[in-house]
């Protein structure tokens, strides 16, 4: 499954690191990354993760 | 940046009762640095600032002392604060939020909404006809709890029970805790009672509601222990009530100053989401939130010691003309996002909850009561913490 995240309304509060650490993570500067296509394994934590975002800025696909 | 320019740094008397957030010295202080000196620390004035200290790795929740700042060094209530989500840091704090997120998810919102919409109804029954109402006791204290009520799955007649039980121990927050330490205890003890009957409730009967998802996380009780699920409901009775009557009630105060947005609402009632965040930029009832420095960093040139207090000024930040040119009260304004819901890990996790709740009540309000007005004194808490009026007698034209 597609993972993106929807920059202009990315607060960086970083929800999505806490629900799914596989996924995504701050690099040195502070900015969010992330794996943009992810396995099956992973869907429930990616789905927690884009439920959680305070700005709702997680699209999967 | 030297200690020099440290001690010349403007200084802000926040323990001062008649401290406000919004005078002209915290204006002063905003317009000539990004933070300002204060008896507990440092205070950051400015937008940028705010946005990027409430989620910078160095700093921690800084309110998790409070028990032991007060004398308080044991008992019911130490124990619960020093355990919740709100003062745990790291791996306890993600796991714990993890547990949480699924029973705070905004999908249980959809099917709260007819219930918020129903309450708010019932609430503005009671008074509509007389055309005045304390907005407080009538309406914001009694909304806000009976969310919690419809939430916890607890019938409406519950909720001055809870209310009280909330408020007595929310003592634990002023300046007397220790000698409201007896009633504070007390409260805390009846309210784990309380969820402990919800949990045995849901443990008969299963279901997907909001206690019924955390029961379902603490089927693991390495992930969810059964005292974390119980602390995780005594954090969402006493962190969401009153917030929620707070925010309400600076919610009508502000209308009331501008009439015009307030008939504008009624007429578009799908304006009230934007409302409520118009409402928390320029008045939160979160006036600042506290953090603490964990080791020592430079930020900005200033050099800032482990341990050190940093209050983050939300309602400042948020009116600062330098990022809102037109800072006026323009609930159709496009805005940058306010703070009322703090930021970062620590981010409100019933802002779903407190959104969808509030703008039912502001739509709803704004089609029943025409003209509002103030109607009396009306009386204050203190302008800084966490703010609001404690009554609010108003006078309205019923539609
Ligand atoms: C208008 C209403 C509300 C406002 C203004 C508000 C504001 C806040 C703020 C500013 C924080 C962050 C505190 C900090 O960083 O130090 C927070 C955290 C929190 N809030 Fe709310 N809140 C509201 C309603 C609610 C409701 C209704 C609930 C629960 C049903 C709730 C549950 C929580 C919890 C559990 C946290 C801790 C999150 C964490 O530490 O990870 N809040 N709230
Ligand atoms: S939780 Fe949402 S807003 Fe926060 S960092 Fe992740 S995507 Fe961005």
């Amino acid at each position: 499954m597609k993972v993106d995240v929807d920059m202009s309304i990315c607060l960086l509060h970083g929800q999505c690191v806490i629900a799914a650490p596989q996924v995504f993570s701050f690099d040195d500067d502070g900015g969010l990354v992330w794996v943009a296509e992810v396995d099956e394994a992973q869907r429930a934590d990616v789905e927690a993760a884009a439920d959680a975002c305070p700005e709702q800025a997680i699209l999967l696909g | 940046m030297t200690q020099e320019t440290l001690a010349e740094a403007p200084y802000l008397d926040v323990a001062d009762p008649t401290f406000s957030i919004r005078s002209q010295a915290v204006l002063e202080a905003r317009e000539a640095s990004w933070y300002a000196r204060t008896n507990y620390g440092i205070a950051v004035l400015r937008y940028d600032d705010v946005m990027k200290l409430l989620r910078h790795p160095k700093l921690r929740q800084g309110s998790y002392r409070w028990p032991e700042l007060s004398g308080v060094h044991g008992g019911l209530f130490a124990r619960w604060w020093g355990a919740m989500l709100l003062s745990q840091e790291g791996e306890t704090h993600s796991r714990l939020r993890r547990m949480a997120n699924p029973a705070f998810s905004p999908k249980l919102i959809t099917e709260l909404r007819p219930k918020f919409q129903a309450l708010a109804n019932k609430l503005i029954d009671g008074f509509a006809a007389k055309g005045e109402c304390d907005f407080i006791a009538e309406f914001t204290e009694p909304y806000a709890t009976g969310v919690i009520c419809d939430l916890l799955g607890l019938p409406f007649e519950t909720w001055r029970e809870l209310a009280d039980i909330a408020a007595e121990m929310g003592l634990a927050l002023g300046v007397t805790f220790k000698q409201d330490l007896a009633t504070v205890e007390a409260a805390t003890a009846r309210l784990l009672k309380y969820a402990e009957d919800l949990v045995a409730l849901k443990r008969a009967n299963p279901s997907d509601d909001f206690v019924g998802m955390l029961v379902q996380a603490n089927a693991d009780k390495s992930q969810l222990s059964d005292q974390e699920l119980l602390d995780m409901i005594v954090l969402a009775i006493f962190g969401g009530i009153d917030t929620t009557r707070n925010q309400l009630g600076l919610a009508m105060a502000t209308f009331i100053e501008h009439p015009e947005q307030w008939a504008l609402l009624a007429e578009q009632p799908d304006l009230a989401r934007a409302a409520v965040e118009e409402v928390m930029r320029v008045r939160p009832t979160v006036t600042w939130v506290t953090r603490e420095a964990t080791e020592d960093f430079t930020y900005n040139d200033l050099p800032i010691k482990a341990g050190t207090t940093i209050h983050l000024f939300s309602q400042s930040a948020t009116s600062d003309p330098a990022v809102f040119p037109e800072p006026g009260f323009d609930i159709t304004a496009e805005r940058k996002p306010h703070f009322g819901f703090g930021g970062g890990a620590h981010h409100c996790l019933g802002h779903f909850i407190a959104r969808g709740d509030m703008t039912e009540a502001l739509k709803l309000l704004a089609q029943r009561l025409k003209n509002p007005r103030f109607n009396g004194e009306v009386k204050w808490l203190a302008d800084s913490g966490n703010t609001g009026a404690i009554t609010l007698p108003i006078a309205f034209d019923p539609a």
